[in-house]
């Protein structure tokens, strides 16, 4: 059954997804090593969003230790932050638009050092892949 | 018959065809990827061809494309309703200085006869590609990068003066120093925007009769870049080439979809060349250098290493695979971040890709070249990488996002694109990748090209006010 998207139980499923993902666990193995690799995930709101809406992923080597919704667009937890019109996260998540090209087009805005996420593409590739993998409910 | 057709070719010596006359390969390039058809194809046969194609060009509003061996692979060498000079009908080399080391050709002339004209005196420009069957002029408008170009820079660095055809119909000889040197900085790696090279001189190097080549391997590109280092600042090696070689490992997924991968070893291939009877001294040549494996020394003579390619290239010709879309991506990257991009790029790369194509690599010196358009990151030490499939045409929609995020991604990691490959900038990516040699790029086009007659479609120099044409 679809997990609505921006429920707790949604966060559950991805941080599932994400520690039973063999593709991520392996492409991921350095993510947050020796640096922060939480990430925070802002939906910013838009013409079918009414507010805006943040994903906390706390992940290092490989694994995610919490995925939760949060109701602040910054967090000091966040080692990056990847920003973006909701209707944009959401062709993302359904695979209509590929996160590494809303990033390197600047659709999707970077916060924090983006040299070091771009040396992590194939991490942060397969972290998308999982995210668009929970089975999800839209409002 | 078309109007223009009779009043054109009573100016010329050379040929000019119709599209009834055209084949396939006069309406694309190697790439593959554009199909253009031009009004007229021109094969001119001298100098005065060329002037008075360009101002024909001009008095009736057509654009004029030059292509030499068409071996481009975005919007160069063709023409969508315009004249495209064929260069490679002006094939004659020309003087031989052999006190000077030097020689002229036209700029139709394919590397590989050049080579084979020159042998018997010992001679052999300076740099070759590793494809020889493309022409001085065309690779020169475009740099010209080979193996012994750590040591000499681009082929356009070895040019010494030109015979060129301005956009405007007048002609010019330039030199890389003196009153003409921006007209000349403007020809060499400036992809026929301002200028058509009709005759070149060229600097020639006195080669000897053997090579011996070390089949190196490395297994990380972190020690291959260490040992490039130690291998580029000494005086042992006259040619370094490299690849990525896949050693497929199984299945895994890949965003998703589980496909081949594979473990990526670094062939190094290094050479020097040396007489008969006086052999390189292996130990010596070695010494200092900590290769995955050493697993072949290869004896050839050199006539045979400067065409060491050409087997290859029959192969994929034989294949098939020669006539598929070559998108092909080749950047100069920052030496500080070349391993964390290639290793990016390469973890995920299905080996697959590779039929048909390779993967180069090519450790060089930013130093080496003057060219001012040849665009390469600042620093001493840099690594070139080529990812070069051959697609077939059902596959290209697939893989056109990776290559353009492949593309993006080196970009952003402070790369510059080598631009015969498949290039699609938006205006803005384009002033980016000239920096501050896009104004005067753009100055130069006003200054010679100021009907912005010469190869448009590709690189979006802006055009002088009112410049309108038919083509």
């Amino acid at each position: 059954m679809a997990a609505k998207f921006g429920t707790e139980e949604w966060a559950t499923a991805l941080k599932q997804e994400i520690n039973d993902s063999s593709e991520y666990r392996n492409a991921a193995n350095k993510w947050g090593v020796d640096f922060n690799g939480n990430l925070l995930f802002v939906f910013e709101a838009d013409e079918g969003t009414p507010i805006d809406r943040s994903l906390m992923l706390r992940l290092s080597g490989g694994s995610c230790h919490e995925a939760e919704f949060v109701e602040t667009t910054s967090h000091p937890d966040a080692g990056f932050v990847l920003r973006g019109p909701a209707h944009l996260w959401r062709e993302i998540l359904e695979r209509k638009t590929m996160a590494a090209t809303a990033i390197l087009t600047g659709k999707l805005h970077v916060e924090g050092e983006r040299m070091q996420l771009l040396k992590h593409t194939a991490a942060n590739r397969a972290l998308i892949h999982c995210t668009a993998s929970v089975d999800t409910g839209w409002d | 018959m078309d109007r223009l057709f009779r009043p054109l070719e009573e100016k010329l010596s050379g040929v000019v065809l119709t599209p009834d006359q055209f084949t396939s390969d006069d309406q694309t390039n190697f790439g593959r990827v554009y199909h253009w058809t031009p009004r007229f194809v021109v094969r001119p046969k001298t100098h005065e061809d060329v002037v008075e194609t360009v101002r024909f060009a001009r008095e009736q509003g057509l654009f004029v494309s030059t292509r030499g061996a068409a071996h481009s692979q975005s919007q160069l060498g063709i023409s969508r309703g315009g004249i495209l000079l064929d260069m490679k009908s002006m094939d004659r080399v020309l003087a031989l200085d052999e006190k000077a080391d030097t020689v002229d050709v036209e700029a139709g002339v394919v590397w590989r006869d050049l080579v084979h004209h020159l042998k018997k005196h010992r001679l052999v420009p300076r740099v070759l590609t590793n494809n020889l069957g493309v022409t001085v002029g065309g690779t020169v408008s475009m740099a010209g990068i080979g193996v012994a170009s750590f040591k000499y820079g681009s082929q356009g660095d070895n040019v010494v003066e030109m015979d060129v055809v301005t956009g405007a119909g007048e002609s010019v000889t330039c030199g890389p120093d003196g009153p003409e040197a921006d007209l000349f900085w403007s020809v060499v790696a400036g992809l026929g925007q301002v200028a058509i090279a009709t005759r070149l001189r060229l600097r020639l190097r006195r080669f000897k009769s053997l090579t011996r080549t070390y089949y190196l391997l490395y297994d990380n590109i972190n020690q291959f870049m260490a040992d490039s280092e130690k291998i580029m600042n000494d005086s042992r090696w006259d040619h370094i080439e490299s690849w990525s070689s896949p050693c497929p490992q199984g299945i895994k997924p890949v965003d998703g979809r589980r496909q081949p991968f594979a473990k990526w070893f670094f062939p190094y291939h290094l050479t020097v060349e040396y007489e008969d009877g006086s052999p390189p001294d292996d130990a010596a040549l070695l010494d200092g250098l900590t290769p995955y494996d050493n697993l072949y020394t290869d004896d050839i003579p050199t006539i045979d290493f400067f065409e060491r390619m050409i087997p290859v290239f029959e192969l994929w010709k034989k294949a098939g695979t020669w006539d598929f879309i070559h998108p092909w991506m080749e950047c100069v990257l920052p030496w500080d971040t070349a391993a964390a991009y290639i290793d990016q790029f390469l973890v995920d790369l299905s080996p697959g890709i590779l039929i048909g194509g390779h993967i180069l690599l090519w450790p060089a010196k930013g130093p080496t070249s003057r060219s001012r358009l040849f665009m390469r990151p600042e620093g001493e030490n840099l690594v070139g990488f080529g990812i070069l499939p051959a697609i077939p045409p059902g596959y290209w929609d697939q893989v056109r996002p990776m290559l353009d995020n492949a593309s993006r991604l080196c970009i952003e990691m402070g790369a510059k694109r080598y631009l015969s490959g498949y290039i699609d900038f938006t205006p803005e990516e384009w002033k980016t990748h000239y920096g501050d040699k896009w104004d005067w790029f753009a100055g130069c086009k006003h200054r010679w090209d100021p009907d912005g007659l010469l190869n448009p479609g590709f690189v979006p120099l802006p055009s002088a006010p009112g410049a309108a044409r038919k083509g």
